[in-house]
């Protein structure tokens, strides 16, 4: 326990940031929160436009979000569409990722090129596009073509963390092991593949949800105030009641730090969960 | 060798696997594309191949959507990467683990934090009573507005900032990873100074890093449309605006207008991606050995 006998790790403990790490790691946290902090405060402030400090605090508007009509419609409506969409993408992505990992190495790049394509594809361009060829009923403008729009968007989303988890696992080992004992094709996926793979699974999940719960564009441009959404009720508010807005965003926010929390949390499971599987090879 | 024949042999019915996603991207992703080249080349009466649609957007209006746009993106694209990069640098070196890890996950929430929340937040501080309005006039005496207006391009460059400097800070981390600790003490042997090992050692093998930032930075906010859709509406054009509002049917104009903005935005943004793509294969050298 003398501190003389380990001079290094002294040292290294006492190594404190520079003056300049300090100040631009500060200027980068106020950037960053003060915004965020801002709209918290601004949610449940009085009246915040003469003072620097809001001159009293108050629930007031968060009752008065709650209570706005759509409030529940609109919350209601984007629980719907982002559970939806994370099912669709499970269901679509998942078993092609499996597919490709196992049987069709040579399609790789293929999916690599499909999966990434959303990303070069701004959302009024993919909203532009979908109205234009499906204009005819039921599907024009309706909930379920913007489930398969939203789904092209957030597909990287899944597409990442699933394709890493699989990459991670001797899949093709494992399939072969299973299909060796007599096992098929669908009860290797879902009795050895899936189980495996489930940390991958969440977090691509939680980030699909996160980022449809969010969206705006696709849902305003393809069906707008015929399935009002949570982000479409924040921006009307913008307009009418400020205070309604922060407390509108507010809980937008929130839920996207939650989400985030739940994201890391479950990777840090995973981690633990590949190392250990590491180490019990 | 049976291996190989087997696979071989299940090459055809292995390409069925893929069907179901290739069908659902060819409905949702490629087919639609396809549509929108058509249409932007096409008179809609005669069916006939034409221009008229691209000589369209030579007319003012499309033609500051565009220099907006690129303006907008290219600028918070350029004060990204250089931002990003010295506070990427400040955390990469930071001694403290913890505080590392707190400020990587920081920058992974915030990039996400764009769109109709984030822009009311900059309303809150920045607006004609914001915080920062607010403290700026009664401490230092200064008044913000009218020179300054949220609502307006110097606004948005801010708004859009928020994103792109934390998308910056998660893209050159790994960058940084790849100037290894031998290499400045080599050089220092040698007798080089800082300024030197960075100028002739850290920009070159970082700077893959840093074009694939601004190219990737660019696409993000050339796409982007939510924020800004919030902040100025109608008092500035932008491309993805201007095809909002024709899809929405706010203007009276033809769509095939908008389908040849998609078209050139969607060459703009490809382009853009692609040198990004280059850019990180390059940078995945120094990553490698």
């Amino acid at each position: 326990m003398d501190p003389l006998s380990t001079p290094k790790n002294e040292t290294k403990k006492k190594l404190r940031p520079a003056s300049w790490q300090v100040a631009l790691v500060a200027i980068f946290l106020f950037y960053m929160l003060l915004p965020i902090i801002s709209t918290y405060v601004f949610s449940v402030a009085t009246r915040w436009d003469r003072t620097i400090l809001p001159e009293g605090y108050t629930l007031e508007f968060y009752a008065k979000a709650i209570q706005a009509s759509y409030f529940t419609i609109t919350l209601r409506n984007s629980f719907i569409l982002s559970i939806s969409t994370v099912l669709v993408s499970l269901l679509i992505i998942v078993p092609t990722v499996y597919w490709v990992h196992t049987r069709l190495g040579r399609a790789k790049p293929l999916l690599d090129i499909l999966m990434i394509l959303p990303f070069g594809i701004p959302t009024v361009v993919l909203a532009l596009a979908l109205i234009q060829v499906y204009h005819f009923p039921p599907l024009a403008r309706s909930p379920v073509l913007l489930i398969g729009a939203v789904v092209v968007y957030s597909m990287p989303f899944m597409y990442r963390p699933v394709s890493n988890a699989l990459q991670a696992l001797d899949v093709q080992t494992l399939t072969e092991a299973g299909q060796s004992l007599g096992a098929n094709i669908f009860q290797v996926l879902y009795r050895i593949v899936i189980p495996n793979i489930v940390t991958g699974l969440l977090s691509g999940s939680l980030l699909v949800f996160s980022t449809v719960f969010a969206e705006y564009t696709l849902t305003s441009l393809i069906v707008g105030a015929r399935f009002k959404t949570f982000p479409l009720l924040l921006v009307e508010f913008t307009r009418i009641n400020g205070n309604i807005a922060a407390a509108f965003s507010v809980i937008s926010f929130t839920i996207a730090w939650l989400v985030s929390m739940l994201i890391l949390w479950v990777g840090s499971k995973g981690q633990k969960a590949t190392t250990e599987g590491i180490r019990a090879h | 060798m049976t291996q190989k024949t087997k696979i071989k042999a299940h090459g055809r019915s292995n390409w069925l696997g893929l069907l179901p996603f290739l069908l659902f991207c060819l409905a949702f992703e490629i087919v639609p594309i396809i549509f929108l080249l058509r249409g932007s080349f096409i008179e809609k009466t005669t069916g006939a191949l034409t221009l008229e649609h691209y000589q369209a957007l030579n007319h003012p209006l499309y033609i500051n959507s565009f220099m907006n746009s690129i303006k907008l993106s290219g600028l918070t694209a350029l004060i990204g990467v250089v931002l990003g990069t010295f506070i990427g640098y400040a955390i990469y070196r930071w001694p403290s683990r913890g505080m590392r890890e707190t400020l990587i996950t920081l920058s992974d929430v915030t990039t996400n934090f764009a769109g109709a929340p984030l822009a009311f937040a900059f309303v809150v501080i920045l607006g004609l009573n914001g915080v920062i309005t607010q403290f700026l006039m009664q401490y230092m005496h200064y008044e913000l507005y009218p020179g300054f207006s949220i609502y307006s391009f110097s606004g948005l460059i801010l708004a859009y900032v928020y994103f792109q400097l934390p998308l910056m800070v998660l893209l050159v981390l790994p960058a940084f990873a790849g100037i290894k600790k031998d290499w400045q003490e080599s050089a220092q042997s040698l007798g080089a100074d800082t300024f030197q090992f960075w100028w002739r050692i850290g920009v070159p093998v970082l700077m893959p890093s840093l074009i694939a930032g601004l190219t990737l930075l660019f696409a993000n906010a050339f796409g982007a449309y939510a924020t800004a859709y919030t902040l100025v509406q109608a008092k500035l054009s932008l491309v993805t605006l201007q095809i909002g509002y024709m899809i929405a049917g706010e203007v009276r104009q033809d769509q095939a207008i908008g389908m040849a903005m998609a078209i050139l935005s969607l060459v703009i943004m490809g382009l853009s991606i692609a040198i990004y793509q280059l850019s990180t294969l390059r940078a995945r050298r120094w990553s490698k050995s």
